[in-house]
This record gives structure tokens, C-alpha cells and sequence, in this order.
């Protein structure tokens, strides 16, 4: 008996089996990313055959290849190494009582990105989202090459029943354009800027809102930034 | 055997999900110790994932490199309620594996594989011993195929094959394989009862 989204259910069958050819996963995959049915029918797909995957024989991979995939690996700690100098320059300040401004956001990102410059690649990106010099409250970080974003908090914790939003703002896109709650976890990933050109990407003013809890209902923001800072290339 | 593979053994190598899941929370924090246990603990199950659908043992390799870079990035993404922290590690391999060998499209299609465990598989369910409940789940309800299209599935699956290779393997035109294989997965759907 074909229920009405067997095609939809049948096409993540076919997908996750291996089956379709080369244009047919190309859409499957660009759909997937806009349809969440689709997206949930791949998974679930997926979960129900993997048994065999497991069982399956396993194959020793050549011994050097740790060596290169650890050389190869990313660095998430460009993040966490810049939001933690961040974290307690923050912490130095407020001890200090130096609240007058002396040290300009430049500093702290010269500071911020100094550390990063170690580990930076060039396509990484990095904006650190604050009220004022003395109060980064976020760093934004970017990979051009996937567009892949990623926001940790630094010191900001969104008042009760409210939650922050990550907006996008450029001329040339009209309103500003929602770049996901920021969720209550230790940084938030999304691939939103898949949508926009790297020009765009690099050239926006990245604002925080404040706004109904699980974000704004309208799609735009609904009161003023209170956060906001431009992206900086971390150059190695 | 399935691909090569007795059922026995695949039960050792499905313990371990906990720690698995433990290393993935390391990996999302940037530890790369935990990325690395990950690594030990997986790598020879997504190496075989991939040779078996590349053929190519240097290519394999490097697209299994790709594979855990990814999966090193991605680990914050991974949700324990909708995957086990294999079938998506599994998933991300088997995607981009399948991506490069429709790519390349030369790879042939009849010729024996390099190695012999990796060799066209069968199944012989061994129902009885299979004491992994989603597995023998699974390998009964494949059972419940007939057996020509229980092999046109399970070599799918195994070795990545497209309906037109399975065509050219199976001496049948696409048209029935595609109808084959669809019948053969809504049969499986409710045989899952899921």
C-alpha cells in the first residue's frame, strides 16, 4: 500500500541504500537541507540499515594515515584559545575596575588574535561581538570554505525567558538576515551562511537581539542590537 | 556471512557506543586525544565501509582522511537521539565515498575486488546466534527477500552500486532493479515495522 510520502520516504530509502547517481544525490542533498521530513526520513534510513554496516568486516587502514588526518585537523581550539583569552581579559578588567574605556576593543582583538594567529588559517574569519570595549560579549568565527559559523559565548547570558539571535546585516540584502538562536551551550554551529557569497559573508556587521524565547517570531529582529562587531581575516 | 563477515564477530564490534559517544563529546570540545581514541576505535570499520564502495586502497585512504576531518568538525552536530554515534559516523564515510566513486564512474564494476574480504558478499542470517537484536531484526527481515533481490540490497549497500551497475551485475534492465529495489525497501519498512 503506497502511503501519499512513500516517494519522499522511498527517495531517502534509495539515498541512504547508495543506490541514486551522481545528480540524483546532488538533489536529494540540496532538498535535504530545506526540507526537514526529508531530512528526518534519510536519518531514520540510515539508522535502520546501519546495522549491517556494522556488521560488516573491518579493514586496518595504512598506519600513517593518523599522522596525516591529525595534521589536517582544523582548529576548533582557534575558538576556544581566543575565547578564552577573551574570558579572562574580561575577568582582569572587572577585577581592575578599568571600565574607562583604556583598553579599546583593538587591543583585545589584537590580543584575541595574536593567539589565534598561531593556529589561523587563511580562510578563517572572526568577529568579536561586544557592547563596548570592556564588554566582548561573543566571538563569531568563520570558515570561508565551508561557511560553516560558529558562535561561543564569552560572557553574556540571555535574561530569563528571553533568547539571544545571531543577525546578519548588509545593504545589499535589505533587512538583516537571521543567522539562528544562540543556544544555551558552549558554542553553536550552523551552515546559514551556505546561502550567502564569501563578499557578503566578509563584508556584514554581525548583530546580537534580544528576542522571544526560541527567537524572533516575525523573522526580523524585533528590538535593537545589543551586541554587534565585524569580521576580521585571522591571518596566520 | 555477510560480506565476509560472521555474525559473531559483529556483535564484539558493536559494543562500545558509550564510549564512542564520550570520545564524539571530546572531539566537539577539541580534544584531540578523545579524537584520536575515536580514531583507534573506528577507523578499521569506516576504512572497510569505504574500500569496499572505492576498490582503491590509495584512494580510500584519502578520502577516509576527509572523512574524520570532518567528522572533527562536525562532532558538536552530532545528536545521540536521532543516531548512533556509528551510523552517523557511517553515514558521513558511505556519503562520501559514494560521491567520489559516482564521480569517477570508471571504477569497474565486474572485476573482483582487490582483496578477498571484501569480495561480493551473501547472507546467511545465522538467526539464532545473532544475539545484537536490531541486527538479527534486520537480517530477518532480509531474509524475507527473495533471494536474488535480497542480494541485489545487500550488495548495494555493501559496495555502493548504482542501479545501473546493479543492472549490468544482475542481468536485468534498470527499470526492473529500480522497481526491485523499491519494492524490496518498503518490504523492509514494514517488516522493521518502523
Amino acid at each position: 500500500m503506497m502511503a501519499p510520502d512513500d516517494d519522499l520516504d522511498l527517495l531517502a530509502a534509495e539515498y541512504a541504500l547508495g543506490v541514486l547517481d551522481l545528480a540524483e544525490r546532488r538533489e536529494t542533498e540540496a532538498r535535504r537541507r530545506n526540507e526537514p521530513a526529508l531530512d528526518a526520513a534519510i536519518t531514520r534510513w540510515e539508522r535502520r540499515l546501519a546495522p549491517l554496516a556494522e556488521a560488516l568486516p573491518p579493514v586496518a587502514p595504512p598506519e600513517n594515515l593518523w599522522p596525516r588526518i591529525e595534521s589536517a585537523l582544523p582548529a576548533p581550539p582557534i575558538v576556544v584559545d581566543l575565547v578564552d583569552v577573551l574570558r579572562q581579559r574580561a575577568r582582569r578588567w572587572k577585577a581592575a575596575a578599568l571600565v574607562g574605556g583604556a583598553l579599546a576593543a583593538g587591543l583585545a582583538l589584537a590580543l584575541g588574535l595574536s593567539e589565534m594567529g598561531r593556529l589561523g588559517q587563511p580562510q578563517n574569519f572572526v568577529a568579536v561581538l561586544q557592547q563596548d570595549a570592556n564588554s566582548p560579549a561573543f566571538v563569531v568565527s568563520v570558515d570561508l570554505a565551508s561557511r560553516e559559523l560558529t558562535v561561543r559565548p564569552i560572557d553574556a547570558v540571555a535574561p530569563s525567558g528571553k533568547s539571544y539571535e545571531l543577525w546578519m546585516i548588509n545593504d545589499s540584502l535589505g533587512r538583516p538576515r537571521s543567522l539562528g538562536v544562540i543556544e544555551k551551550a558552549d558554542f553553536t554551529q550552523n551552515d546559514r551562511l551556505r546561502a550567502y557569497p564569501p563578499e557578503i559573508v566578509k563584508t556584514s556587521l554581525y548583530a546580537i537581539t534580544v528576542e522571544p524565547a526560541g527567537g524572533s517570531p516575525t523573522g526580523k529582529p524585533t528590538s535593537a542590537p545589543v551586541f554587534a562587531g565585524k569580521l576580521i581575516q585571522a591571518r596566520p | 556471512m555477510i560480506c565476509g563477515r560472521t555474525l559473531f564477530d559483529a556483535e564484539a564490534a558493536m559494543d562500545g557506543s558509550e564510549d564512542l559517544k564520550a570520545f564524539l563529546a571530546g572531539a566537539a570540545r577539541g580534544d584531540r586525544a578523545a579524537f584520536a581514541s575515536l580514531y583507534r576505535a573506528t577507523s578499521p570499520k569506516l576504512y572497510g565501509a569505504v574500500l569496499r564502495i572505492l576498490n582503491d586502497r590509495a584512494l580510500a585512504t584519502d578520502i577516509l582522511q576527509e572523512v574524520y576531518v570532518k567528522i572533527w568538525s562536525h562532532a558538536a552536530r552530532f545528536d545521540p537521539a536521532r543516531a548512533s554515534p556509528l551510523a552517523w559516523m557511517n553515514a558521513i564515510a558511505r556519503n562520501r565515498a559514494l560521491d567520489e566513486v559516482r564521480k569517477r564512474r570508471t571504477v569497474s564494476v565486474d572485476a573482483d575486488s582487490e582483496d578477498r574480504h571484501l569480495a561480493a558478499p551473501d547472507i546467511d542470517p545465522l538467526g539464532g546466534r545473532a544475539r545484537n537484536e536490531e541486527l538479527r531484526r534486520l537480517l530477518s527481515c532480509l531474509d524475507g527477500l527473495d533471494p536474488e533481490r535480497r542480494r541485489i540490497v545487500v550488495q548495494a549497500y555493501c559496495h555502493g552500486l548504482s542501479r545501473d551497475e546493479l543492472a549490468a551485475r544482475f542481468s536485468h534492465p534498470v527499470a526492473t532493479i529500480k522497481t526491485w529495489l523499491r519494492r524490496s525497501l518498503l518490504q523492509l519498512r514494514e517488516c522493521l515495522g518502523e
